[in-house]
């Protein structure tokens, strides 16, 4: 698949259960959509300030700002969204300044719960709409998968409790954004681990049943790249096995390199964590692929604790790469 | 002494805090599992626990009331408990039922909030009703007094210091003067003050009206209506809980990853316990990398000779690579949670490694409570 091809729909919704890295994945989508020409926005929709970091930019704010050459950053304030709301409806800039700033707004959104997320799609729509805006491509850094699906559904609840008039056709509008593939894409964010990839087969099979959203692609994040070869590896084990592991001291030295006992317990004691993980990885990967219909793009561990600009190149690099095998 | 283990010993409840993802729900039941080998009668309540793991627990389906995990799952574990191991899944309708129950005035008022619209989103999703509603739980079972140990899980927020606030703020919620004067003209009552509001109030009526629909502005109105005289014992509880919280029967586990996000806001809670003087316990590392020896130093001109050389040597090649990798994940760990000991001591931190097999189980449950009740910290930064 070319990247043009992939980044056709220009709403990239990325979601996922808390801690899998799914804000590092919509940055380096962001990154992948910038690097082909386009410009785009990264939307933050349940504030919390992971993404400026990776940019080291400041505070996002409702007001987009550029992070990065062509790559955008903003947060959707459902406070802020429902005074634009009401200022390009009804012209009520003044008074609903007066109203979003009080706790008014909690109170009603409380009684309608679906309001929150309505206003934020609602203002995702009027960025696709490219009324005074600028943006190719649009990333959501959407809530996590379970509370994405509600957020998702937002409209559907609203165009059903609504029989007519301008509130009900906006609902509409926003469905059609949502169902329709050419616009709208899903894509989550998983773990090969037990709790994200159960959590990614339920969310994938609602995806289509309650919500009608098509979804791109499921990254699969943090894979351990495999170290040995099968022969290498069961020259290890034997290796392993006798509790003799001079020959590595050997080896070292041969090439000018010192190693102590110590050195070589955590040599074999890195390569056997090493293939734990992946083992455990690899058994959920395969029930990953087995669970979903979706093409699945596997994100290399990054020895690195911080996320950082670099990392995230990196990892666009990798989703570059693997688009083009879809 | 092991924190954990001195808090298990000597406390009477123990709360397991930390932003999402970092294990807290894996924590609270390893501790409540060896609470029980030691002897305690102990309950842990979690929130939102992994199928399997619920499952390992026992725990089929919500029922809001705990239940005794059996006998046999230690056995098979080669365990032999002194003591018993109950769990629950909170349900948060149905502790938010219950509540209405308890304090409404008769029977048919609570059965009138109950069956209100407003009412069924605030209990279903609003943000902070779970957060209510696990510490009305955890105070409900501490009241009842049928246990030694409760070990609760707290909800998976962003912010892991939101359950402290949720019984203040949703008794604000419930409270607000503001609320009430915009829902005025929808108060059975005040009908006839319409026209009183002013025009600002009223035209923004009108909006939200279109946007929303009129019957939702009067549930929301009959909803708090019916709320009246029920104030004051909501506050009552939500004071007795905070006390409760801040008493001596109980500690705070500070659960976190080693993680850029999670140290930053494990280190925020901890900071935000000791201003609130509320009892810190132990703080607990999870996910982190094993440090294995003390790095080698390995220049890339013994890595292009090894590389060029026989297979033996090529494999030892990449071995060096990897341990160079791992020990630099080991060490940036280690520089994210630096910033941690200047607000928790390290004799205070257990750490818990990644294991060779997944918490999901029975078994892996008993895996991380040995490392919890290890020895304290000892791996000390080298730097």
């Amino acid at each position: 698949m070319q990247v043009d091809e992939f980044l056709a729909p220009r709403i990239l919704i990325v979601s996922g259960k808390g801690g899998v890295g799914k804000t590092t994945v919509a940055a380096a989508l962001a990154l992948v959509a910038a690097r082909s020409g386009r410009t785009v926005c990264i939307a933050e929709v349940d504030r919390k300030g992971t993404l400026p970091r990776m940019f080291r930019a400041g505070t996002l704010t409702y007001q987009p700002r550029e992070m990065s050459p062509g790559v955008w950053g903003m947060n959707i304030v459902p406070e802020d969204a429902l005074a634009e709301y009401l200022d390009v409806q009804y012209h009520m800039r003044r008074i609903s300044r007066i109203f979003t700033s009080t706790q008014f707004v909690d109170y009603i959104t409380t009684a309608a719960p679906g309001l929150k997320d309505i206003l934020t799609l609602g203002k995702i729509w009027y960025l696709e709409q490219d009324r005074g805006a600028r943006f190719d491509t649009i990333v959501v850094d959407a809530p996590a998968a379970g509370h994405m699906l509600t957020f998702l559904s937002a409209p559907m609840g609203l165009s059903d409790a609504l029989r007519v008039g301008p509130v009900r056709r906006q609902a509409e509008w926003l469905l059609d954004m949502l169902r329709d593939p050419a616009r709208s894409r899903v894509h989550l964010v998983t773990l090969p681990e037990e709790m994200p990839v159960a959590e990614t087969l339920e969310t994938t099979a609602q995806l289509g049943t309650k919500v009608g959203v098509a979804s791109g692609a499921v990254f699969a994040n943090g894979v351990y790249s495999p170290l040995l070869s099968t022969p290498e590896r069961e020259t290890l084990v034997d290796l392993v096995a006798t509790g003799d592991l001079t020959i590595l001291a050997t080896e070292a030295k041969g090439a000018g390199l010192t190693l102590d006992e110590d050195d070589m317990q955590a040599l074999v004691g890195y390569a056997r964590f090493l293939e734990a993980r992946r083992s455990i990885q690899t058994t959920h990967l395969r029930k990953l692929k087995k669970g979903v219909d979706e093409p699945i793009v596997e994100l290399p561990f990054l020895f690195s604790a911080g996320l950082e600009l670099p990392d995230i190149e990196t990892l666009a690099d990798v989703i570059e790469d693997e688009v083009a095998d879809l | 002494m092991n924190p954990i283990e001195e808090i298990v010993a000597r406390k009477q409840v123990i709360v397991c805090a930390g932003s999402g993802g970092v294990g807290k729900t894996t924590t609270a039941a390893a501790i409540a599992l060896q609470a029980a080998v030691m002897g305690r009668k102990t309950v842990v309540l979690t929130i939102d626990p992994a199928k399997r793991l619920a499952s390992s627990l026992g725990l089929k389906d919500l029922s809001n009331e705990p239940s005794k995990v059996a006998p046999r799952k230690f056995q098979s574990a080669s365990l032999k408990p002194k003591g018993e191991l109950h769990a629950m899944m909170l349900d948060t309708k149905s502790t938010f039922d219950e509540v209405v129950m308890q304090y409404a005035p008769s029977r048919e008022q609570a059965e009138r909030i109950i069956a209100n619209r407003f009412y069924k989103n605030i209990s279903g999703t609003l943000s902070g009703t779970q957060e209510y509603m696990a510490m009305e739980k955890l105070y409900e079972l501490h009241a009842q007094g049928a246990y030694d140990l409760l070990v609760i899980d707290t909800p998976p927020t962003r912010n892991a210091l939101d359950f402290l606030d949720a019984p203040k703020r949703m008794n604000d919620f419930f409270e607000s003067k503001v609320l009430r004067w915009f829902l005025m003209p929808y108060m059975k009552a005040g009908g006839g003050l319409m026209r009183v509001a002013n025009v600002a109030a009223t035209t923004f009526l009108k909006v939200v009206k279109r946007i929303v629909g009129g019957d939702v502005l009067e549930d929301t109105a009959e909803f708090f209506g019916n709320l009246e005289g029920m104030y004051e014992g909501f506050k009552q509880r939500a004071r007795d809980v905070a006390a409760l919280l801040r008493s001596d029967e109980t500690a705070f586990v500070i659960v976190t990853s080693p993680s850029e996000d999670s140290v930053r806001e494990a280190t925020f809670f901890a900071a935000r316990l000791n201003e609130e003087k509320l009892p810190f316990g132990a703080l607990v590392v999870n996910r982190v990398h094993p440090k294995l020896g003390d790095g080698i130093d390995v220049k890339p001109r013994h890595l292009s000779k090894l590389e060029k050389g026989g297979k033996d040597a090529r494999m030892l090649a990449k071995l060096l690579d990897n341990e160079e990798a791992f020990m630099r994940v080991v060490n940036l760990e280690e520089k994210n949670l630096d910033s941690l000991s200047r607000k928790v001591p390290r004799h205070k931190w257990v750490r818990v490694p990644y294991l060779e097999r997944e918490a999901v189980d029975f078994p892996g449950l008993v895996a991380i409570a040995d490392q919890l009740f290890g020895a304290p910290d000892t791996h000390v930064a080298s730097h």
